[in-house]
């Protein structure tokens, strides 16, 4: 066997990823190798190559990235599509039925969940995209994505719950339908960067962070900074919440106790949230949480 | 050369290798070994993990085509890449400008 032969065969074992992506690399380096053989002598061809197993790591690190990246537009359409769903049952329900209180709280506070988690999902996903990840990115990229569709269907469930109705079934079914599809890519994408790092399993990155390079007065995607400054973040984020709720209950009609009310029970909610999803999330750290995980 | 002085600028190396011709990886290798005079030594096979992240950021495409009788993908630089070729050559220089203030009295 020669030494390309030799070097293709340890690249392929150390490859997680299958399919299109693995063959076009393959071909490119068989052809690098083989042009560069031709040059010079090939045991030095293909140390100048570079080691395989470095390489493999590379290349799968960036598949799972721009896997992540298309998982996490299919969880954005997936958690709109369950929304158009959710509506439909409302809108569906008997003009004189009233909610039931427990759902209909239900409803509200898995809708705001998810639509958070897609946000925190998308903005990470657009900082991402501008720079290098690591394959603990992509996890907590996933892990986002996956709670975003998890509380949209939660949300769907809790909306049938609180106003029974009869709407046409394929209308109901088309939201989940997408959110499925959207939960084979995200599980596809974390699959691929738990087998490149089986311990990117804790990544902890603020949104502010991710915000800033959004906006471009930061270049780097993956700065997994100490989140201190996310529980900072929580009280500007408490407020506005509970300010949103009072005027939209008093709007809504509401008496002035019960908008106050409404900014209460937000409020306690948006602490809840923080505190139970939060190290799910990677907003604050946990337990084997990673700081500052290495960009490749 | 230090191989860690490159950490962070091989894809926009890339992109200047790019900017004026189109090329496979194995072009794009010799292109940099003969314009840095053969200081700058990265591992080759770097390269393709690197450029999929160009491709991925919109800054350069690529396609299948035949070169020298064999079948080669074949990268070129999009428009986006070469503003943005732009943008990190006039960073480095100033960059490098600054490193010379600072060393040049040493050597």
């Amino acid at each position: 066997m020669s030494p390309v032969d030799d070097y293709l065969q340890q690249l392929e074992a150390a490859l997680h990823v299958r399919g299109r992506a693995r063959r076009r690399l393959l071909a490119e380096c068989r052809s690098h190798l083989d042009d560069a053989s031709a040059a010079q002598d090939t045991k030095e061809a293909v140390r100048r190559f570079g080691d395989a197993g470095e390489l493999a790591r590379s290349f799968d690190t960036e598949i799972a990235l721009r896997r992540g990246l298309r998982a996490t537009v299919a969880s954005v359409l997936g958690v709109c599509a369950v929304a158009v769903s959710a509506l439909e049952i409302v809108h569906a329900a008997e003009a004189n039925a009233s909610a039931v209180v427990g759902w209909a709280v239900a409803f509200f506070a898995f809708a705001q969940v998810s639509g958070v988690c897609a946000l925190l999902a998308a903005l990470r996903a657009v900082a991402m995209r501008r720079g290098p990840a690591t394959a603990a990115d992509v996890v907590l990229l996933c892990r986002r994505n996956g709670m975003a569709l998890v509380f949209a269907l939660l949300t769907l469930v809790a909306a049938a719950g609180a106003v029974p109705g009869h709407a046409a079934a394929w209308k109901i079914l088309a939201g989940p339908a997408v959110a499925v599809l959207a939960a084979v890519s995200v599980v596809r994408s974390r699959s691929l960067a738990r087998r490149i790092d089986p311990d990117a399993s804790r990544a902890v990155q603020e949104p502010l962070a991710d915000l800033r390079v959004v906006v471009g007065r930061s270049a780097g995607a993956s700065s997994h900074a100490a989140s201190s400054s996310s529980i900072l973040m929580l009280a500007p984020t408490l407020v506005i919440a509970a300010i949103a709720a009072f005027v939209w209950d008093h709007q809504d009609h509401g008496t002035l106790a019960s908008s106050a009310a409404a900014a209460g029970i937000e409020a306690a909610l948006t602490v809840a949230g923080f505190f139970l999803l939060g190290r799910v999330l990677g907003l604050r750290p946990g337990r084997g949480t990673r700081r500052g995980s290495a960009t490749t | 050369m230090n191989p860690e002085f490159l950490r962070g600028h091989l894809e926009g190396l890339l992109l200047a290798v790019l900017v004026d011709h189109p090329g496979h990886g194995y072009a794009l290798s010799q292109r940099l070994a003969t314009r840095s005079g053969g200081e700058l030594a990265v591992p080759e096979g770097s390269l393709y993990p690197a450029l999929q992240r160009l491709e991925r950021r919109g800054l350069v495409t690529s396609a299948w085509a035949t070169v020298d009788g064999r079948r080669r993908r074949v990268y070129r630089v999009s428009a986006a890449g070469r503003r943005e070729a732009r943008a990190a050559a006039s960073d480095w220089k100033m960059f490098s400008a600054a490193l010379d203030r600072v060393w040049g009295g040493l050597t």
